[in-house]
Order: structure tokens, then C-alpha cells, then sequence
């Protein structure tokens, strides 16, 4: 039977958690607030066409007769090894969508903190700054690997399941965790750069010019650099670049370019590191201005 | 004692915002008082932990404020001056948010946040988002936020500004009935006397970043003066002068009122005998209530 009140402050009988996962809430209000966006749940659903379309390929892999009618010469092109899983995760339209995605439902993530100034109601909690941090990466992490992590090992799954044995896996044992690696490279990575963004400015409409301009230019900034120095190493200025280098790495397929893989390897995490810093001095309950 | 602070200092750079502040709050209504610039909102920013004096140290319900801040946070409310919210929430899920960060289950938050959604007044508007709110329910909800978590001390920063009189008599009577409530005391800041005067039993007044009196607000009325309301016929120069001479401030109404402010262990009958040697006519002389007003004016040293 319900409890009846008499109306006024009522105190709350309960003891307060002291551990946990103390960013967890952050980080589901986040995700949240993303699906909430305009057209945020068709752009998402769009970004798994190439997981869907990969499926198939492996698919038809496997089933190459009752094929062979519409499918001639596949042999070659359908061929599921380390470069097809290195292919789907370095694809152009997915690192499009990841940019779009958290576009729409990311930009705000610190951006909108600054501009209604809710941060210091979060540092009035028992939070640290590496809790609130933790909270909104959870965002960006949760959907690039809902675009990378899941849909690679679920293929990987569907390619096992199809073939009707192991002998995929035993041929490229390595391969799982080489999904598990280069995702959460990709995870990292692109949450250092979505929070950055985020940081710089209290509108979310520059962040969002911010987020596809800088990762627009440093491609052209390398074309630009190449036509000037003809060198490979221009390439090191380019963030698809260095992130298909990293992948070419992991998954051991030949590069486009002769350059070393540890060195995209060291500018992203270089970048990484530096964004971390950036975020944890910026990050206060109060603005101080002296 | 909820808060003990000894000798806090703090600068903006080159100006100083705190300069040896030391202050003892225990139980009930607190008011922080003092003019826009004294320091009131860099001491509530020290007692959570957002900023690190640069000297002095202090307890805030028994945790020390450089190394407990969490502790601290667990069991303070802060109900901040801005307008601050998380855009696209509706206010439940807002404030329950807010309850599962200081610590509250799920479940609990999210009950508790219809509680205190109901208990500022937003009861009926807590599916509404937040970023349609008006500025007095965005003060509401600013309380309700601050309250989730059922705080043992809570610090509002100018509760009120920006409200219009019926939404600030109405948050001012919300806040008096937590502050009567049994177990959290209630530290107000704001420059707005009558706020103060209304809920608050004690007072600290805060003036360039050091502390300018504090006490019971009776007792400060009754320690630094007496206020006497005279109405007087003649010239006053003369008497003024005396007066002004013995410790005296006297000042005079519009409507020619003389009010006279009398320093601690002074004879009143000495007003009396002033008048006679000067020629001045006595019509009428009440000794008056003083207010905080009175008080604020001496203490801070305007009129």
C-alpha cells in the first residue's frame, strides 16, 4: 500500500554509493541525447551498410557455385583474408560516417557543457576530472565501435559459421585480436579528436565545421605537401592516411606507401597524448580568469 | 560544526579575492553576505573544492577541503548562480542524473527526482525539456538538482537573482522550510539583504575578501549600535556636530527624519542634552528596530 506523506521536504533514507562506475551515467545520457538528434537513427542505421554489404561478400565466399552464374571471376575479388577485415575497417564511408555520427551527437558532448555552463554542476558531484572525462568518451567509444569493433568480429563469426570449420581460424589465429587492436586504436583515436573539437568552441555548429575541416585539410595539406616535396613522408600529415597505415600494419597487409607504420602510429598517438593533456587543464568546475 | 575555515587566502592573479578569512558555521541558516566583488562566490568555489586556496585551511563537515573534496561533494548541495542546465533533458531525467552522480541507485535517483521536482513546483512541468524552462523554473530546478541527493549542508549562491517578487518570495520560502528542516544547515550567499534577513538566524558579512562581522544577527544589531529615530524642530548643525564628535552617524530622511546611530556603551541621554545646549526642540524620539540594512551599511562601510 502506498505510502501516504504530508507535504513538504522529505529526507532520503539510503545510504550514497561511494564506488563504481561513477561515469557510467554520463556516459548512457550521452548516447541517449544522441539517438534524441534529428535523423540520427537513419544516418546510423545507414552506417551499417558496409557490415551488411561485407556479410553478404562472405556470404557468396563461401557459396561460390550456386554463384558462379552472377558472380564470375569473384575468386579473386571475394577473397576473405586479413586485407578484406583490414579493407572494411580502413573503408572511407565508414570513417565518413564515424565523422558524421558524432557530428550530430557528439559536437555538444563538452561543447554544450561549456555553453549552458553545466560543468560545475558535475564538479559538484564526487567526480573527478577523469570521471567526466571517462563519461563523455564513452559516448564516442560506444558508437565507434558499434561501427568497427562489433560488425568486424561479428563477420569474422559469420565467416567461421559459413565455412563450417575452423580452418580460417587456424590459418590467421592473430587475427581476432588484430580486430580487437586496430578498433580500439580507432576508439581511442577518434575520441581524443571528437573531444578536442568539442572543447575548442561553446557552439556546437563551429565544432561540428571543426571535426570534418580538420579532417578534410590534412588530406589536402598532404597532396599539398607531395606535389611540393615529392615525398612520401607528406603522408604522415594526413589522418586517413596514417590511420590506413596503422591498419595495414595490424592486419599485415602491404601499405599503399613505403613509410614506416610506427611513425603514423607515433603522430596519432603523439596527437592522443596531447589531447588528453589538453582536456584535463581545460576541464575545471570553475572558469578562472586572472 | 558543518564549516570551519582558518585564514584563507586567494588570488585572481594579482587581485586578491580572499585575504585571511576564518569562519566557524554550525547548525541551521548561514547567510554570506557582501557587496558585488567581496569574495562570497570564490569561498563556496574553495568549500567545494573547485579552487585551492593558496594559503589557510579548513573542514567542511568534518573533511578536510584540499584533500576530501569528494567526500565533501558527496554530502553538499550547490545550487549555482548561473543558469546552468544540460540542454535536451527533460527536467526528471536531469535531476535524476544529477542524484545518480552524488551517488544515489538508479532506481532511488530517479524516484527522488520526482520528490524534489514536485517539492520546488515543477511537479507538473518535470516532462517538459529543460531548455523551455523560464528563468524562475530554471532557479527551481537549480534547488531541485541541488537537493536530489538530500544534502547534510547546502550552498545557494544567489538564489534569487533574476526572479521576480512572487517567484522569489516563493524560492525564499522553499529554502526556509529546508533550512528549518532537521539536518542540513543552509549557507546563503547574495546581496540582497531582505533574502537574508528573511531565513537566515546568523550571518557572516564579507567585505574585500575579508570578513567584516559575523554572528547571530541579533546579537551583531545589538553589539555594533543603537538606532534612534528623532524628529526635531531648530537649527542642527550645532547638534549634529556635537553628536558626530561623541562616535555618533546621523543622517536625515527625506522627510526629515533624524536617525541616529549610537556607538556601543553610549548614553542615550546625552542626544537629550546635545539638543538643549544646541536650541533644538525634541518632538519625538523612538528608539527604532535596527535591520540588516543598518548593520550591512556600518559594517561595510556605505550608506
Amino acid at each position: 500500500m502506498a505510502e501516504v506523506r504530508e507535504k513538504g521536504y522529505h529526507h532520503w533514507e539510503g545510504q550514497l554509493r561511494e564506488s563504481g562506475l561513477v561515469f557510467w551515467p554520463i556516459t548512457r545520457t550521452g548516447i541517449k541525447l544522441a539517438f534524441q538528434r534529428k535523423r540520427f537513427k537513419f544516418l546510423f542505421a545507414l552506417s551499417f551498410i558496409p557490415a551488411i554489404t561485407f556479410a553478404v561478400g562472405i556470404y557468396i565466399s563461401e557459396r561460390l557455385e550456386d554463384f558462379k552464374f552472377m558472380a564470375q571471376g569473384a575468386e579473386r575479388t571475394l577473397q576473405v583474408n586479413p586485407g578484406f577485415f583490414k579493407t572494411y575497417l580502413s573503408l572511407d564511408f565508414i570513417f565518413f560516417m564515424i565523422l558524421l555520427l558524432m557530428a550530430l551527437g557528439g559536437a555538444g558532448l563538452i561543447a554544450d557543457d561549456f555553453r549552458h555552463k553545466a560543468i560545475q554542476l558535475y564538479f559538484a558531484r564526487p567526480l573527478t576530472r577523469l570521471d567526466y572525462l571517462l563519461g563523455k568518451a564513452g559516448v564516442v567509444v560506444f558508437f565507434v565501435g558499434l561501427l568497427t569493433l562489433v560488425p568486424a568480429l561479428v563477420l569474422f563469426m559469420l565467416k567461421l559459421l559459413f565455412s563450417g570449420s575452423f580452418k580460417f581460424f587456424l590459418d590467421y589465429p592473430w587475427l581476432p585480436l588484430s580486430i580487437v587492436l586496430y578498433s580500439a586504436f580507432l576508439m581511442v583515436f577518434f575520441t581524443c579528436y571528437i573531444l578536442l573539437a568539442s572543447s575548442l568552441s561553446k557552439n556546437r555548429n563551429y565544432v561540428i565545421a571543426l571535426i570534418f575541416a580538420v579532417y578534410y585539410l590534412s588530406e589536402i595539406a598532404r597532396g599539398i605537401f607531395y606535389v611540393i616535396f615529392r615525398s612520401p613522408y607528406s603522408t604522415l600529415l594526413s589522418i586517413p592516411g596514417n590511420l590506413q597505415r596503422v591498419a595495414a600494419a595490424a592486419f599485415q597487409v602491404k601499405p599503399a606507401q613505403a613509410v614506416p607504420w610506427y611513425l603514423s602510429f607515433l603522430v596519432l598517438s603523439v596527437f592522443c597524448l596531447l589531447t588528453f593533456l589538453f582536456l584535463r587543464r581545460k576541464l575545471r568546475g570553475v572558469e578562472v580568469i586572472r | 560544526m558543518s564549516i570551519e575555515l582558518q585564514n584563507i587566502h586567494y588570488s585572481y592573479g594579482k587581485v586578491k579575492a580572499l585575504n585571511g578569512v576564518s569562519l566557524s558555521v554550525g547548525e541551521g541558516a548561514t547567510g554570506l553576505l557582501g557587496p558585488n566583488g567581496a569574495g562570497k562566490s570564490t569561498l563556496i568555489k574553495i568549500m567545494l573544492g573547485f579552487l585551492t586556496p593558496a594559503e589557510g585551511q579548513g573542514k567542511i563537515l568534518g573533511y578536510d577541503v584540499r584533500t576530501e573534496q569528494k567526500s565533501i561533494r558527496r554530502l553538499v548541495g550547490y545550487m549555482p548562480e548561473d543558469e546552468c542546465f544540460i540542454p535536451g533533458l527533460d527536467a526528471v531525467t536531469f535531476t535524476a542524473l544529477m542524484g545518480e552522480l552524488s551517488g544515489l541507485p538508479r532506481q532511488e535517483a530517479m524516484k527522488r527526482a520526482h520528490e524534489v521536482l514536485f517539492y520546488v513546483g515543477l511537479g507538473e512541468s518535470r516532462y517538459r525539456l529543460v531548455d523551455t524552462y523560464s528563468s524562475g523554473m530554471k532557479q527551481r530546478l537549480k534547488l531541485a538538482q541541488a537537493l536530489v541527493h538530500d544534502p547534510k549542508l547546502l550552498f545557494l549562491d544567489e538564489p534569487t537573482s533574476g526572479l521576480d517578487p512572487t517567484g522569489r518570495q516563493e524560492i525564499l520560502e522553499l529554502i526556509g522550510e529546508v533550512a528549518s528542516s532537521r539536518n542540513i544547515r543552509v549557507l546563503l550567499s547574495s546581496h540582497i539583504l531582505a533574502d537574508i534577513e528573511l531565513i537566515c538566524d546568523r550571518v557572516v558579512i564579507i567585505n574585500k575578501g575579508e570578513i567584516a562581522a559575523t554572528g547571530r544577527i541579533e546579537d551583531l544589531k545589538m553589539v555594533n549600535y543603537q538606532l534612534y529615530e528623532l524628529r526635531l524642530k531648530g537649527e542642527l548643525n550645532g547638534f549634529r556636530r556635537e553628536l558626530q564628535e561623541a562616535g555618533c552617524r546621523v543622517e536625515e530622511t527625506e522627510d526629515r527624519l533624524v536617525k541616529i546611530y549610537t556607538p556601543p556603551g553610549f548614553d542615550r541621554r546625552r542626544i537629550f542634552v546635545s539638543a538643549a545646549r544646541n536650541g533644538v526642540q525634541v518632538r519625538q524620539f523612538v528608539c527604532s528596530q535596527t535591520s540588516l540594512e543598518d548593520l550591512f551599511a556600518r559594517v561595510v562601510g556605505v550608506d
